[in-house]
């Protein structure tokens, strides 16, 4: 079977997309757990004419560059066709029904490769890696 | 402070263009989640007009590797997992509007902010690799194209089996190769399409009619180096071949010689008619040299010159006691993968020299790798002395 690659956006102006990338993982308040929609994770500032960022995720700074990809992503999504009713009598027809389609290109990425600084040493009972702010890093 | 524009909030454009001396909140998108169905594709620069044309293709079955197809060439598709967190904002253009997003539009107005749809596991690459054309021989040699089949066709529109029978489509959708590779396996292996249907025509049959036609260039004094096209196909038709097959004959035992005024004209190939003949002498297995060599010249047209030369890739030579015997060995007939390749190799013998061994090998194509790579990567070589003729062996 074949999957063409359905591309609409025309030439070349697919929607742009961004990564930001930052080692470790970003770990949630136990009592967010379950309702990380909209929750906010951190501030990203670029302080300067430079293509320097910071990242700031509860009382962690990270700091990290604009750097261009060496070849571009494309971010492509799934879409199954469904044709749900038939499925049982189709089975062979089944799997076939995906598409992929082109939903945009990312070309740069925000990198933090640096350990997290602490922001603040203020002297507060149990503020351990992972208190306070809905997020903070812990590095792996 | 700019206009607040609900279009603008959100979306990667807001991180990729952040002013100095400001900053934007990074959240959870209101759909944050794992998001299975999108995936992040590694692409060379070069490959992305083909994609914005929608002229690339991922093939293969659910039990094969995918790969991925450009009009001529094959890659494979690898996933590189990432140990850092990859966080990816979808382009505001994107963001879907639901009511959540409406109702929070005055606070977003505020500030902007870029939302984090997904984490990205990590991406997939492209390698590029041979095609996997072996299939096709596979496929096609399920219901090759016979003589039963030359009769069958006068009868017009009997129900001929359609098992085994493959339409470019269907090929398309098998074989893990570009539209181009796969019309250069086809034209490798001398498929013929019929009817619709991409064959392969029985080596009997195709024989048949090459005797036919070099019995009819006797009778009609025919020079084997000029053959008129129209003039062949009309007596091969009148004989009882369908024009196509015969057509196909000429392409495959000949050349087609440029000669303008409309005319076609074609040279029969003296190597492949000569190869067809070997072939025939032995069809029931191995022969003494001189006893091959003699039957061999016999059957040959009188105007071609059989050499031993044109057996390369199809007879091994052996010594059996103070005989030599001649056997068949078809590189035709053995995996395009290098280390199958090798490995069949290495089985029918465990030494071979440079001069029996490169027909078997020379065919052999590896995006990146030359054929001295692939000696070094899948072959061990002595050579007894600086003068001496390399002897490679298995790894």
């Amino acid at each position: 079977m074949q999957i063409q690659l359905k591309c609409s956006c025309g030439d070349g102006s697919c929607p742009e997309w961004a990564i930001i990338e930052l080692q470790g993982v970003v770990e949630v308040q136990p009592s967010f757990q379950d309702q990380l929609q909209n929750l906010e994770i951190g501030k990203l500032c670029r302080p300067s004419s430079q293509d320097v960022y910071t990242f700031t995720v509860g009382y962690h700074e990270l700091t990290g560059t604009k750097v261009p990809l060496k070849k571009p992503f494309l971010v492509l999504k799934k879409v199954k066709l469904g044709d749900t009713e038939q499925s049982s009598n189709n089975d062979s027809a089944d799997s076939a029904k995906v598409e992929l389609e082109v939903v945009g290109i990312i070309r740069h990425r925000i990198l933090f490769k640096t350990r997290p600084k602490a922001l603040i040493s203020r002297a507060e009972p149990v503020v351990k890696e992972r208190a306070r702010a809905s997020g903070s890093i812990g590095s792996n | 402070m700019e206009p607040c524009m609900l279009s603008i909030s959100g979306g990667a454009e807001a991180v990729l263009d952040l002013q100095e001396n400001s900053s934007i909140s990074v959240a959870y998108h209101p759909l944050y989640g794992p998001h299975d169905d999108l995936i992040l594709l590694e692409l060379d620069e070069k490959l992305l007009n083909d994609v914005i044309h929608q002229r690339v293709f991922l093939r293969g079955h659910p039990d094969e590797n995918a790969v991925f197809c450009t009009q001529s060439k094959t890659y494979a598709v690898k996933f590189v997992g990432s140990s850092n967190s990859v966080l990816l904002i979808p382009s505001s253009n994107q963001v879907p509007e639901d009511g959540d997003s409406q109702y929070g539009n005055q606070k977003k107005c505020d500030r902007d902010v870029a939302s984090v749809i997904k984490l990205a596991p990590g991406h997939l690459e492209l390698v590029e690799i041979a095609p996997k054309l072996d299939k096709i021989k596979l496929l096609l040699s399920e219901n090759p194209y016979k003589l039963e089949d030359v009769s069958a066709m006068e009868m017009e529109e009997t129900e001929t089996k359609k098992i085994g029978l493959y339409r470019w489509h269907d090929l398309v959708n098998e074989v893990q190769a570009s539209e181009e590779e796969l019309k250069s396996g086809l034209k490798a292996l001398s498929a013929v399409e019929i009817g619709g249907h991409w064959r392969l025509v029985d080596e009997s049959c195709i024989g048949m009619i090459l005797k036919m036609l070099l019995h009819n260039s006797v009778l009609n004094d025919w020079t084997l180096s000029a053959l008129d096209e129209d003039e062949v196909l009309n007596v091969l038709e009148a004989d009882g071949f369908p024009r196509n097959i015969a057509h196909h004959c000429l392409s495959v035992y000949g050349d087609k010689v440029n000669k303008g005024e409309g005319r076609c004209v074609w040279r029969l190939n003296e190597r492949r008619v000569c190869v067809h003949y070997a072939r025939d002498v032995l069809r029931d297995g191995r022969m003494r040299i001189d006893q091959f060599i003699d039957e061999w010249k016999k059957r040959v047209p009188e105007e071609m010159l059989a050499n031993f030369e044109m057996l390369d890739g199809e007879v091994l030579k052996e010594k059996l006691g103070v005989e030599t015997w001649v056997r068949p060995f078809k590189v035709s007939s053995l995996p395009s993968d290098p280390s199958e390749r090798f490995s069949i190799l290495f089985k029918e013998r465990p030494k071979w020299d440079w001069r029996d061994l490169e027909p078997y090998i020379r065919d052999l194509s590896v995006p990146g790798l030359s054929l001295e790579g692939l000696l070094l990567k899948f072959t061990r070589r002595v050579q007894a002395s600086s003068e001496a003729e390399p002897v490679f062996s298995a790894r």
